[in-house]
């Protein structure tokens, strides 16, 4: 008995070393030059929202995605290949863009992702290209005309998302109290707002937008802003280098105001 | 910045180890609910269990049913209708409730067959005998079968209780504040994912190593004793193979 349980712990611990060897190694190793190699492999990979209306969403009916995020990503494959068709889209939720990021299965994240400093410890951020305000959706019949009616309630927010932190911090200043529940995707926290599992949807107003329907609407408070960046793995400083440069330019020259102005909801 | 930037990097395990309480208080949840649920689902499972050998058909049709329904149809849906469909009928159960009767329902199904495989294997010759003695039915239950089908029914019952241990962690998808709900919710909200799996794996795999290995080598006794023979032991183990 005792043999077995050492035999476990020793497969264990190899289990451990093997994936902390691998990812160091990846550390070390990565190519001159970034672009040139996404351009060799003939595909750009880049994980988007799939249920982001404006953004990144994906229409079930032609399968195709849509949205200012997916534009983004296009323009990106036309300057490496002349070619916006080379893009693979890639959906990602809180919990799998970290990881599809860091081990290389897709080169970056375009997907309403927010920088944060603590965030920066694990990946490049680009310039912000969209800053929005964490908004809060109620059910109208519940007659909440602030966050400060919300005293006691519960608020569905997306798991990391900063709006947590954000509306933690106004409801510190109002003196009230607030609970949060967290869901992995935002149909899920609207579909618990219908069944008043929780008494409010908070997120990113642009976001929250796509969820307006005839029976809640968006509260006028507005909260911290949100800075969305283009998130590329840490040790690619020279992909985050190129990603960023561009994502400039086209702040500068329009190109931004004018996907923008092809999705009136944002 | 010289720090290593692998997912595995020893300073995420720093930041997870500053907020050990987080972990602690998810993990007294799920075993809070897991210890309720288990309750729970030997509870009905013991109830059909035995209905279902008994000699009248409807009560078998009844427990049939339900095994059926609850083994055929995934927890998570269980789940999520009672998180988000029975508000509808103005019922608005916590999320540890529906963790506790969900989980339970489900595992209850699992637990029935086991009881019943259990008091099958029991040679018919004991009933006989018992009758001859002028045991009724009832007394031979509690007397002669039931007691020597716990003994052979505890290893297979401790793998359920294993199974339901992990399986709790469905309350990850409805904010249920359990291990694995705040070790997503840890991993997200600190950009650091690689420490928090790893932390709550080694956190599942404390709470079911033991279990496992103690049903193990329960079963190992009882077989060496000549309590059951190993054919049997398997034949019991094979009905919750559905899983």
């Amino acid at each position: 008995m005792k043999k077995r349980i050492l035999l476990l712990v020793l497969a264990l611990a190899m289990v451990a070393s093997a994936a902390a060897l691998t990812a160091c190694k990846k550390d070390e190793g990565d190519t001159a030059d970034a672009v040139s190699s996404i351009r060799d492999r003939g595909v750009l990979n880049v994980g988007v929202k799939s249920d982001v209306p404006n953004f990144g969403l994906l229409n079930t009916e032609t399968n195709e995605y849509v949205g200012m995020e997916i534009d983004l990503a296009k323009k990106l494959a036309l300057e490496i290949f002349g070619d916006e068709t080379k893009v693979k889209f890639t959906p990602v939720t809180a919990a799998t863009r970290g990881p599809l990021l860091d081990t290389g299965d897709i080169d970056m994240v375009i997907a309403t992702f927010t920088i944060k400093p603590e965030r920066l410890e694990s990946w490049n951020f680009s310039t912000p290209y969209y800053t929005d305000h964490v908004g809060i959706l109620v059910k109208t019949d519940a007659g909440y005309k602030s966050l400060a009616d919300l005293d006691g309630k519960s608020i569905g927010v997306a798991q990391a998302a900063t709006s947590r932190d954000a509306i933690q911090a106004a409801a510190d200043e109002l003196g009230i109290t607030v609970s949060f529940q967290e869901f992995a995707s935002y149909p899920e926290i609207k579909a618990a707002l219908d069944s008043k599992r929780v008494d409010a949807f908070s997120v990113d107003k642009s976001i929250l937008s796509g969820y307006l329907d005839a029976s809640v609407e968006i509260l006028p408070d507005d909260f911290s802003p949100q800075d969305y960046g283009i998130a590329t793995k840490l040790t690619n400083k020279e992909l985050a280098a190129w990603v960023d440069d561009l994502v400039t330019t086209w702040l500068d020259d329009g190109t931004f105001a004018a996907w923008r102005a092809n999705y009136p909801g944002i | 910045m010289n720090r290593s930037t692998s997912p595995f990097a020893w300073w995420r395990f720093v930041k997870l180890f500053k907020d050990w309480r987080v972990f602690l208080d998810a993990l007294l949840v799920t075993v809070g609910v897991a210890l309720a649920a288990l309750a729970l689902a030997v509870a009905i499972g013991a109830v059909l269990g035995i209905i279902s050998t008994s000699r009248r058909k409807p009560l078998r049709a009844v427990t049939r049913v339900y095994v059926e329904f609850f083994q055929n149809i995934p927890l998570v849906i269980i789940a999520f209708f009672m998180f988000n469909a029975l508000p509808y009928a103005g019922i608005m159960l916590s999320t540890a409730t529906i963790g506790i009767l969900g989980v339970g329902f489900y595992h209850g199904a699992y637990v029935a067959e086991v009881v019943r495989a259990g008091i099958e294997s029991i040679p018919k010759g004991q009933f006989e005998a018992a009758h001859s003695q002028g045991f009724s039915y009832f007394s031979t239950m509690i007397h002669v079968v039931l007691p020597q089908t716990l003994t052979i029914i505890l290893p297979p019952l401790t793998n359920q209780a294993v199974n339901l241990v992990k399986n709790t962690s469905v309350l990850a998808m409805i904010s249920g504040g359990d291990l694995m709900y705040r070790t997503n919710s840890w991993a997200a909200d600190k950009a650091s994912y690689a420490p928090a799996l790893v932390v709550s794996g080694a956190l599942y795999f404390l709470l079911c190593f033991p279990l496992a290995t103690a049903a193990r080598a329960y079963e190992k006794r009882i077989i060496r004793a000549g309590l059951v023979t190993a054919a049997t032991e398997e034949k019991i183990i094979a009905v919750t193979d559905s899983e």
